[in-house]
């Protein structure tokens, strides 16, 4: 990884802030976007020269990289949020006090300050120019990030390339990428426009988002490719600050900051093993085992997305796939078992070995996981049958055998009502799975 | 009383085992490799092994709530069969895998170049994977082996406290104490240590850098003699956190080296989708 990964202030608002530069340094983030805001570093205070050289102390203290963020909500108007903008009547309000960050940065040490354009009509574009320039001239030399922000003037990155290019391109005009905003709001994927704004970028913001939602959630709960997005920013040498930004989630900051964290490390560690495996396929025998210790959440997707990456540059996949199997402890068979689903197709009689050498084990979650999606659609009929009545005679739930009620035939039928009879004939109990089968066809 | 049996071979051993030492305290071990007492003649044949040692049997132990990790290797005695030497080129696959806390048992049998060359091979491959290792000491000329190890593994330039030399007694346990290196103790029925010969030492060397095992195997052994020396340390007069220290924080501390001890509850080990089990046979409890 070649930049930082920090943590945003704004998910921290319930916080002093010296506990936040704590709590983050210690979940070992490496830098901090800092929106300056009434009770985090009041850019309208009297003593702000001396509190920013203590807060510069701190920082360097923890080891923190430090960015600076003007988004707070209520700072210049206490009843409309956000207001004035670049875009408004009173825009000299806001340029003051981009000027006051800008000031507030450099004594930091900060890599930059980022900003967003407003929320404001169409016509509004020269007006929101002479804004930006007003602040690129003013104040000390400190690079300018311009946020796209959906629902704003700005909200795609080509809107800003063109405002910065309108401008006669300046060199301390640069970009910050919300990753969550692309997933809402952009034509291309978060890696994309990162590429796009290639040596230009100077800020990130990282959260998900689903499309045409702007809310910012957690690593997970949206569509964001997390792991693509980081092997972007390596891709392009970015070497700024990459901030979470999750301002909604203050309420539950340590944890969410925590969770955050290991997904981050997770998806650098997956982008970093997609890396090897297309240099060298035959990597994944180092790195699929290694999955179990490498990746905290996820490790289902992570295994599934591994084996996609070699399936991909493999020349011979077959044989890959099977010695994964042969070879694999416990996790790393089911791994390939469930990876089938994926990409067994391309397989399909690999695929079909493994799956029947799955269900002559005794291990439960190797039976389980032999019977899903893939053995539904290539697992020959007689083979399936045994399958579904091995799951009953070990207590699996049926629940695991895809496709059950589309595949189940009379014989199988024929084979549960006998097993039943065995077991009543012995005085035990027959599976609920078990009658409620038969009760389906009956 | 916790107790961490650092050194047993549970392809030997049956359910009823598993079941005894779960009811005496047994909550995690380590199933170095070794030999089955009918030789092998292939290479397959290891594999086989491994590959069960890192499947089939994490999921036994996992049936009964104990916590199963293994050590590769391949053993002194067959490093003396060109048929099953080739065998070492495998061994990296293996050593990359959760569960695998070791190289072992390694170390000499019958001091032949082939153990020599065997061993020297093996100590490399724990320094690229960052492995502990587990040595076994030979059962005739003991003493001659275990200096001789210790020279091996002083050559080696891996650290001593990253070295557990095994099945030690009187006449070896200076040589090891001295070197750095962990000592091992296997309590058995009959040979190798027992008891109260091992609260002895334990009295006049501490507890620091102790590890006590049952080693029990195919052979007349006992799982439970991890615990039967705890008791004779309580009636010895030694504390229960002396006891604990050898029978539960030495082996955690050594194995824990490799960065893969899982002592997690591991019941839902291999079994995420489901609670079934297969091993007890007979309905879900």
């Amino acid at each position: 990884m070649t930049f930082h990964l920090g943590y945003g202030t704004n998910g921290f608002a319930n916080h002093r802030l010296d506990d936040a530069l704590a709590v983050i340094a210690d979940l070992g983030y490496t830098a901090v976007a800092l929106t300056l805001d009434h009770h985090h570093l009041d850019p309208f205070a009297d003593d702000i020269g001396a509190r920013t050289e203590r807060l510069a102390a701190r920082l360097s203290a923890l080891g923190l990289r430090v960015v600076v963020e003007t988004g707070a909500r209520y700072l210049l108007d206490p009843l409309r949020k956000h207001h004035p903008t670049l875009v408004s009547e009173d825009q000299e309000v806001r340029v003051d006090f981009l000027l006051r960050a800008k000031r507030i940065a450099a004594d930091l040490g900060a890599e930059c300050v980022s900003f967003w354009s407003g929320v404001g009509p169409s016509d509004s574009w020269e007006h929101l120019k002479s804004g930006v320039a007003a602040v690129l001239t003013g104040g000390p030399a400190v690079p300018l990030a311009l946020e796209p922000e959906p629902g704003m003037v700005v909200e795609r990155l080509d809107q800003a390339l063109r405002l910065r290019e309108e401008l006669g391109n300046p060199e301390l005009l640069g970009i910050t990428l919300d990753v969550g905003h692309c997933v809402a709001v952009e034509w291309q994927d978060a890696a994309a426009c990162l590429r796009e704004a290639g040596g230009l970028l100077m800020n990130v913001q990282l959260d998900d988002m689903v499309p045409g939602v702007h809310e910012h959630l957690e690593f997970g709960e949206g569509q964001l490719d997390l792991p693509d997005t980081l092997a972007a920013l390596t891709d392009i040498g970015y070497t700024g600050v990459a901030a979470v930004e999750l301002p909604r989630h203050s309420h539950a900051a340590p944890l969410v900051a925590k969770r955050a964290f290991e997904a981050l490390r997770t998806a650098s560690w997956l982008a970093m093993a997609e890396q090897a495996l297309r240099a060298d396929p035959a990597s994944i025998h180092t790195v699929f085992p290694a999955v179990g210790r490498a990746v905290r959440f996820g490790v289902r997707e992570a295994r599934t997305r591994l084996l996609v990456a070699y399936a991909d540059t493999s020349q011979d996949v077959a044989e890959g796939l099977a010695a994964l199997y042969r070879h694999g402890t416990s996790a790393e068979r089911l791994g390939v078992l469930r990876g089938l689903a994926e990409i067994g197709g391309r397989v399909p009689e690999t695929g079909v070995e493994l799956v029947k050498d799955a269900l002559r084990s005794n291990e439960t979650g190797l039976v389980a996981a032999a019977m899903g999606a893939f053995a539904a659609h290539h697992l020959d009929q007689h083979a399936w049958r045994h399958g579904v009545l091995k799951c009953l005679f070990m207590s699996i739930p049926l629940t695991v055998v895809s496709d059950l009620d589309r595949r189940t035939d009379d014989e199988l039928l024929r084979m549960v009502s006998a097993f039943a009879d065995e077991r009543r004939a012995a005085g035990r109990r027959v599976p609920a799975d078990a009658l409620e089968l038969l009760g389906k066809a009956s | 009383m916790r107790i961490f049996d650092p050194h047993i071979h549970m392809t030997s051993r049956t359910t009823d085992d598993y079941e005894a030492m779960h009811a005496a305290g047994v909550r995690a071990l380590v199933e170095p490799a070794f030999w089955l007492g009918q030789p092998r003649t292939n290479v397959g044949s290891f594999l086989d092994y491994f590959d069960g040692l890192v499947g089939w049997e994490r999921f036994r132990a996992a049936q009964f709530g104990i916590a199963h990790h293994c050590a590769i290797a391949l053993n002194p005695k067959e490093a003396n069969d060109p048929r099953c030497t080739g065998v070492l080129e495998h061994l990296s696959h293996y050593l990359v895998k959760d569960g695998v806390v070791a190289v072992g048992e390694v170390g000499y049998d019958s001091m032949t170049p082939e153990e020599d060359d065997a061993f020297a091979r093996q100590l490399e491959l724990a320094a690229r994977h960052d492995l502990p290792v587990l040595v076994h000491t030979p059962h005739r000329d003991k003493q001659q082996g275990t200096l001789r190890t210790l020279d091996v593994v002083r050559e080696s330039g891996i650290p001593p406290e990253r070295v557990l030399v095994d099945h030690l007694n009187e006449t070896t346990v200076r040589a090891v104490a001295d070197s750095g290196c962990w000592m091992g103790f296997s309590i058995y029925p009959d040979t190798k240590m027992d008891e109260a010969r091992m609260v002895a030492l334990l009295a006049e060397y501490g507890t620091g850098r102790v590890l006590v095992n049952s080693a029990a195997d195919w052979g007349r052994s006992d799982p439970l003699k991890t615990r039967s020396t705890g008791l004779a340390m309580l009636e010895a007069g030694f504390d229960e956190s002396e006891v604990d220290t050898v029978l539960w924080s030495n082996p955690v501390e050594f194995y824990g080296q490799s960065g893969r001890l899982l002592l997690d509850p591991v019941t839902s080990l291999a079994t995420d989708t489901v609670t079934g089990n297969s091993v007890l046979r007979g309905e879900r409890r």
